[in-house]
């Protein structure tokens, strides 16, 4: 008798003190949407779809390349992610804009991604090119940087970025963002990194630049103006500035 | 010692004078059941009046936490999983109890009709039995209530636009459910009363009938083929059975039933110790959109059957096939009193307890795997396959933004996550030849929108670029022998292109 009753009393309490760690526990109470600030959680069901998983290999642009993290300034993403890129499929994610975060939640989505994927001197010392467009480019000038320079990559056609399909979908901004940081996750390299198979060479200043978007900017009109015949909706002109 | 054993004794013999219940429960332990009844297949009864009391007494220590008031009902729930020691064990024990519960009263039904257990002399049982089987399941939608998150908001309007179909009266018995024309505080007042007062009693009056009926009339003979149930001649064969080749319920036949109700225990405590409390899900508030609101798992099948249905059979559906189903099972017993029992000599009986079985499972799968609202956030929070965003081009990757910010994905999957209100699009283009796929998203058809106005060209042109690459590796896309030709003078034309632009290089100082 007396062994069963202790076998007994160590099977309760085993129970009640294993209880606690069971898996049947559950985790704290679901808050609101509107109360959510834990990063991962806010990125995994706002962003995830279109910047990937974990911020790269998605089909939007990388936001957790380094580079970008470090070209960028936080008014900026403010601006991005709460008023969308007008004109592209970025879409505004603030309440005051239609969307369904709040500031604070804006706020904690730009404070996840500097501590995530921020990095200290991710250019290794390189200025790069600023991050926004000062004034539009020489769209002629544009085209021989693009021969000179990005040309020998994308001339396959599988890589076609003059597709003025692909250009009536992309905005300016994006492109900048691209051709300065890369995409690491895709294998674009950045701005200083344009050699054969993604080698140093001469960085593309500020104004090679500018006329490389310009250039591009200029097919994506022209086949728009060319498209805009009667039968065909126009297509809206990404600005994405 | 002997002093102590014998005022014991006196206090019993005290008691006994007045109560008088020796005599009856000697009766109800000792009576002689037929030998072969003492079987496995008879532990469901038992089993269910076991998950009662295990409900009760959860129930009880659940309402001394609970607060049944609208502002107050979620926040004691997460009182009870996060503050109170074992809180959480407790609203489990009292979840999956109910779940069981559900299903062993279920599967008592079909045994006991499978044994042709509610012919003469136990009609009268089985219809107690169906009115047991309501209120079992009205304990369980009205405990589903009790909760009070998202999905018990979102349930309970459906629940309320059902009834409010109901010609001439619907709102008024709208009104009754829900204590008002809305879902309010009143609400949850009506459903505490009904989960706690009503229901419970009824209930525990019922299965007092139930089970001294089964008591006074004898567990059930062991169906034989042959052996034929006669009104004149039945209780006579059925008492010289007993005698004959009999058993005392006690201990003979109830052994079984204390191990199955004790296994059954263990079971819901393991249930719970593992899975866990059922919700409380979000808060329920009608301005959280960001939901997908599911009932649970006994009710999914009829939320089935209500998605697969044109719409203007839902009303004749839920008005007219609960109310048939139980008109027919209290029919049953009162039409079908005599005969055979044997499930040898009944066919139709085997036949349509597993065709219910059967659409009751397909029905509830389906019901977990489709999801009968479109995934409503999929199409900003579920990333596409990498391998999809590495292969594809520039163009093409910008056509699966386009997926992505058309929300196509909260209708279709990919890579297994995303909706499925239309077809995985996964090998969609081993189906499709791209015009296909173009007309497709244009046009729209058979629950697909029509997307021909609300996407430019160039959108056009890129999702249908993403599409093509929606094809296992192993297995090439299908092709349109005439699209050969064209890409062939398009790739004439950029090559053209390409070399002048060369030339143009060439050419300039
Ligand atoms: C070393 C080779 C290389 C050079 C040089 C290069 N790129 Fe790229 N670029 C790539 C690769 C690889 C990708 C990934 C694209 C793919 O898989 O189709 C890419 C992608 C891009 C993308 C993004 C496509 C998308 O899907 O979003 C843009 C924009 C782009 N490049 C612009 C440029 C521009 C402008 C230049 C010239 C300044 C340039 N690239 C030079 C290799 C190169
Ligand atoms: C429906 C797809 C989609 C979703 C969801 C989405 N984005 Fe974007 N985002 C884009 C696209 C596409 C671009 C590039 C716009 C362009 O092509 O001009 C972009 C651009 C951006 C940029 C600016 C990049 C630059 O060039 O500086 C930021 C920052 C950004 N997104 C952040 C976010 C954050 C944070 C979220 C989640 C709250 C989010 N995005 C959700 C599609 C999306
Ligand atoms: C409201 C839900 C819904 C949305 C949103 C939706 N679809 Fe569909 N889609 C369907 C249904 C349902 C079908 C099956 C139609 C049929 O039976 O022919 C379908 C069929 C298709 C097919 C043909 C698949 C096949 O195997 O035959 C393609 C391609 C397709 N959809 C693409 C898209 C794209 C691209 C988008 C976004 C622009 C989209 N769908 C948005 C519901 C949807």
């Amino acid at each position: 008798m007396r062994p069963l009753a202790q076998m007994l009393l160590a099977c309760v309490v085993a129970l009640i003190t294993g209880c606690e760690h069971s898996p049947g526990d559950p985790p704290g109470p679901i808050p609101r949407p509107a109360e959510v600030t834990d990063f991962s959680t806010l990125y995994s069901e706002n962003c995830a779809a279109c910047h990937g998983a974990n911020g790269e290999n998605g089909p939007a642009i990388d936001l957790a390349n380094p580079e970008y993290q470090a070209l960028v300034d936080d008014a900026t993403l403010r601006k991005w992610i709460s008023g969308g890129m007008p004109g592209t499929e970025m879409p505004a994610f603030a309440q005051s804009a239609g969307g369904m975060l709040t500031e604070r939640q804006v706020n904690a989505l730009i404070a996840g991604m500097r501590q995530q994927w921020w990095r200290p001197n991710a250019f290794a010392g390189a200025t790069p090119p600023p991050y926004a467009q000062p004034q539009d480019g020489n769209a002629h000038d544009g085209e021989q940087t693009y021969q000179a320079r990005c040309f020998a990559c994308h001339a396959r056609s599988r890589q076609q970025i003059t597709s003025p399909d692909y250009l009536a979908l992309v905005g300016n901004q994006a492109l900048r963002s691209i051709i300065i940081a890369g995409r690491p996750d895709i294998g674009q390299p950045d701005w200083s990194h344009l050699g054969p198979g993604g080698k140093t060479a001469t960085p593309l200043s500020a104004q090679d630049i500018d006329t490389i978007v310009a250039y591009l900017a200029s097919l994506r009109n022209s086949a728009q103006a060319a498209n805009n015949s009667p039968e065909r909706p126009a297509a809206a002109t990404p600005t994405g500035r | 010692m002997q002093r102590m054993k014998q005022t014991a004794l006196d206090i019993y013999a005290w008691f006994e004078r007045r109560l008088q219940l020796e005599g009856p429960v000697k009766e109800a332990v000792l009576h002689q059941v037929p030998r072969q009844t003492a079987s496995w297949w008879y532990v469901f009864g038992s089993a269910a009046f076991t998950l009662l009391f295990l409900q009760i007494f959860t129930g009880i220590l659940l309402a001394l936490v609970y607060v049944p008031s609208a502002g107050h009902a979620w926040q004691s729930l997460n009182v009870l999983n996060h503050q109170i020691p074992l809180g959480w064990f407790l609203r489990a024990l009292h979840g999956w109890g109910s779940n069981f519960m559900v299903a062993i009263v279920l599967i008592h039904m079909a045994q006991v009709f499978l044994f042709g257990a509610y012919k003469f002399p136990r009609e009268l049982t089985w219809i107690l039995g169906v009115f047991l089987l309501l209120m079992t399941l009205g304990m369980a939608f009205t405990g589903q209530v009790l909760r009070f998150d998202q999905d018990a908001y979102w349930g309970l309007g459906i629940g309320a636009s059902i009834m409010s179909r109901v010609p001439w009266i619907g709102s008024g018995l709208v009104h009754l459910l829900l204590g008002g024309p809305i879902i309010a505080g009143a609400t949850l007042s009506r459903f505490f009363a009904l989960h706690v007062f009503v229901i419970p009693g009824t209930l525990l009056l019922f299965v007092f009938l139930h089970v001294w009926m089964v008591l006074k009339l004898g567990v059930n003979d062991w169906p034989m083929p042959g052996r034929v149930v006669r009104r004149a001649t039945y209780m006579e064969e059925y008492h010289h059975l007993a005698h004959t080749d009999g058993i005392p319920f006690v201990p003979g036949a109830f052994w079984k039933d204390l191990v199955f109700s004790g296994a059954i225990l263990a079971a819901v405590a393991v249930c719970a110790m593992v899975f866990g409390p059922f919700g409380p899900g979000g808060q329920p508030d009608p301005s959280i959109i960001q939901t997908v609101p599911k009932p649970d798992f006994f009710f999914l099948w009829i939320y089935t059957i209500l998605s697969y249905l044109p719409p203007q059979m839902e009303t004749p559906f839920l008005l007219i096939v609960p109310l048939l189903a139980i008109a027919i099972l209290l029919a049953l017993p009162l039409v079908a009193a005599e005969g055979e029992k044997s499930w040898y000599r009944r066919p139709v009986a085997v036949l349509v307890v597993s065709t219910v079985a059967v659409c009751f499972g397909v029905l509830t799968h389906l019901g977990t795997t489709t999801p009968w609202s479109p995934h409503m956030s999929a199409w900003s929070g579920d990333p596409l396959p990498v391998n999809r965003i590495h292969d594809a081009t520039p163009l093409a990757r910008q056509g699966a933004v386009v997926f992505q910010a058309k929300q196509c994905r909260n209708c279709h999957s990919v890579g297994g996550s995303g909706g499925e209100r239309g077809p995985a699009l996964d090998a969609v283009a081993t189906r499709l030849t791209i015009d296909q796929m173009r007309f497709k998203v244009v046009t729209g058809g058979g629950n697909m929108p029509a997307y021909g106005k609300n996407l430019s060209p160039s959108e056009i042109e890129a999702l249908v670029r993403f599409l093509e690459t929606l094809h296992p590796a192993n297995e090439p896309p299908a092709y349109d022998a005439s699209r050969r030709t064209v890409e062939a003078s398009q790739a004439a034309d950029s090559a053209g292109e390409a070399s002048s632009l060369r030339a143009n290089e060439g050419s300039t100082p």
